[in-house]
């Protein structure tokens, strides 16, 4: 069921402790993030995927992130895994035929296609979360507010932007919630949310949506209330509690995170396998 | 002695609109308020729901502003709207849901908000945080995410956050009516250390009966004017009026105006069980 797979994002959810990889610069690992979702389509060989896994196993072990947090972002997008692993192991020709059931073929090219994709879109999520899971949303929008501060230039509002987004984040468990129970609310007055065809179960669905809506816009009218009170007034003279700056253990990150895409470069150009 | 929050004549009016804009009607939420509050100490206003007690609070923060009236906060005109900020620095406010007025994800930077605003420079910030979260006894969860937190634990984040501000006074909108019976002693008992230990004014709206004992100084209001005023013994005392006003007296008092109305030799105004306690055990050794 949808709202119950909403629980189980982990973007948002900030797994406290004080590794190396949560005292780094949150511009530091949003550009890394980038860097390293990238590099995940640099190659098509084996060799790359042992490098990209092994890298992302380090940091893993480096972030004293538990295992079990990381893998739960792939929960929600299983589906979609699965559907496009489908996809990609019927409709690629090529390479030898392994299997030929009457319509479905099999190609090895196929198999190598879709284990490939599969491992490409588990880490571009695994990859994010680690991000999401060692960086307060705070801190998180901090660094995309600094990093998109030339933009301020052109009269994009910035600091509002990135304000509105690191609300956004910390309302998320609290409407996962709300929506939990308005639902078990509309179950115990006899509601359906499981039968009927897709769009009966649609329809079902505005019993909880308009509740949440019009609860939504009171605490956002509260919420604009309580920051009045706490004097926010924009951007302009506000400091910072945790100013970014960029140290030695920053600067070591980007060498490591260089080196890292060099070696992925090199492999995917010169290693055959 | 000059009063820190004076309010002569304060009418606020909400108009009803139809959909076209058309005002249909007005609503009197606040009649001709006078209320005066000493600087450094605990003020109480009661009353029940829709007596206009928080529309009140929402003036001593310059969220709203009087229709009529003038209300002046250590010396400023909450109506001059170029004194808004400076009164929400001087006054902060505390609201009723603990989820809808914290900002962050993580206490210390919700507690941090404040003063970032204020443009404080983050070493000075970190020490505002340190003290105030001591101050309401929530430093061990600093690093803690509020939704882990109880109703109570996050309503003394939310008050830790406007002490980091370094008010004069704060005000609690009705701060204990989402809580638990446990959060709520803590988040009152936190109102009256900081009065005690560091001279805050406190300004507590509240339905809660038992809440207001500990007061100075005690206002009841309804439909929209303060109807009573005085010590919390002196108001208790008058429990025929505070039914009147809807709202009901302790259970300790409760207790005692029944003994007396049987004919038992027991004060009106009682507020505490260990009071209570005492009388009763002193009549007893009398009667043996």
């Amino acid at each position: 069921m949808v709202i119950f797979m909403i629980r189980d994002i982990t973007i948002g959810q900030y797994y406290a402790s004080d590794s190396v990889i949560h005292k780094l610069d949150p511009r530091v690992k949003v550009v890394c993030t980038f860097a390293y979702i990238i590099s995940l389509f640099c190659f098509s060989q084996l060799s790359g995927y042992i490098i990209a896994v092994l890298f992302f196993w380090g940091i893993t072990k480096l972030s004293k992130v538990p295992f079990k947090f990381i893998v739960r972002g792939i929960k929600p997008i299983l589906f979609m895994l699965v559907f496009t692993a489908m996809l990609n192991l019927f409709w690629t020709s090529g390479g030898n035929v392994l299997i030929k059931i009457g319509i479905i073929t099999i190609t090895e090219e196929g198999v190598k296609r879709t284990v490939f994709m599969a491992l490409r879109l588990i880490f571009l999520i695994v990859g994010s979360s680690i991000m999401t899971l060692t960086t307060t949303p705070n801190q998180l929008t901090d660094a995309i507010e600094k990093l998109l501060k030339p933009l301020n230039k052109l009269k994009v509002p910035v600091h509002e932007i990135a304000m509105m987004m690191s609300i956004a984040l910390r309302f998320i468990p609290i409407l996962v919630e709300e929506t939990d129970k308005i639902m078990k609310a509309q179950l115990a007055r006899g509601a359906d949310f499981e039968s009927g065809n897709v769009f009966q179960r649609i329809k079902s669905m505005v019993p909880i949506i308009i509740p949440l809506f019009v609860s939504a816009a009171r605490r956002a009218s509260d919420l604009a209330l309580a920051m009045d009170a706490r004097c926010y007034n924009g951007g302009e003279g506000r400091t910072r509690m945790k100013p970014l700056k960029y140290n030695g253990q920053d600067i070591a990150a980007y060498l490591i995170m260089a080196l890292y895409i060099t070696v992925i470069i090199i492999t995917g150009r010169y290693l055959p396998l | 002695m000059k009063p820190f929050i004076n309010a002569s004549g304060l009418v606020h009016e909400y108009s009803r609109r139809d959909e076209e804009g058309n005002v249909t009607g007005i609503n009197r939420a606040l009649d001709g308020v006078d209320i005066e509050v000493i600087a450094g100490s605990f003020i109480a206003v009661l009353g029940a729901n829709g007596s206009g007690k928080s529309t009140f609070a929402k003036h001593l923060n310059a969220l709203l502003v009087p229709t009529e009236g003038t209300l002046y906060v250590d010396g400023m005109d909450t109506s001059e709207p170029d004194n808004s900020l400076l009164i929400r620095r001087t006054a902060g406010m505390v609201f009723q849901n603990p989820d809808n007025q914290i900002i962050s994800n993580v206490v210390e930077e919700d507690v941090g908000f404040g003063p970032e605003n204020l443009g404080v420079p983050p070493e000075e910030i970190w020490q505002r945080v340190e003290e105030s979260l001591k101050n309401v006894g929530m430093y061990e969860y600093r690093k803690d995410s509020p939704n882990h937190l109880s109703g109570g634990q996050k309503q003394r984040v939310a008050i830790a956050g406007i002490m980091a501000m370094k008010p004069k006074c704060i005000i609690l909108d009705e701060p204990t009516a989402m809580l638990d019976p446990a959060g709520r002693k803590a988040v009152i008992k936190t109102a009256r250390d900081l009065n005690k230990k560091e001279n805050i004014t406190i300004i507590l709206i509240t339905h809660y009966m038992e809440e207001v004992t500990g007061a100075d100084y005690v206002y009841v209001m309804s439909e929209g004017k303060v109807k009573m005023q005085g010590t919390p013994r002196q108001v208790f005392a008058r429990s025929e009026e505070l039914v009147k006003y809807r709202l009901s007296i302790p259970e300790v008092t409760k207790i005692a105006l029944g003994l007396s109305k049987k004919g038992i030799n027991i004060p009106k105004d009682i507020l505490y069980v260990e009071e209570l306690a005492d009388i009763l055990l002193k009549l007893k050794a009398k009667s043996f």
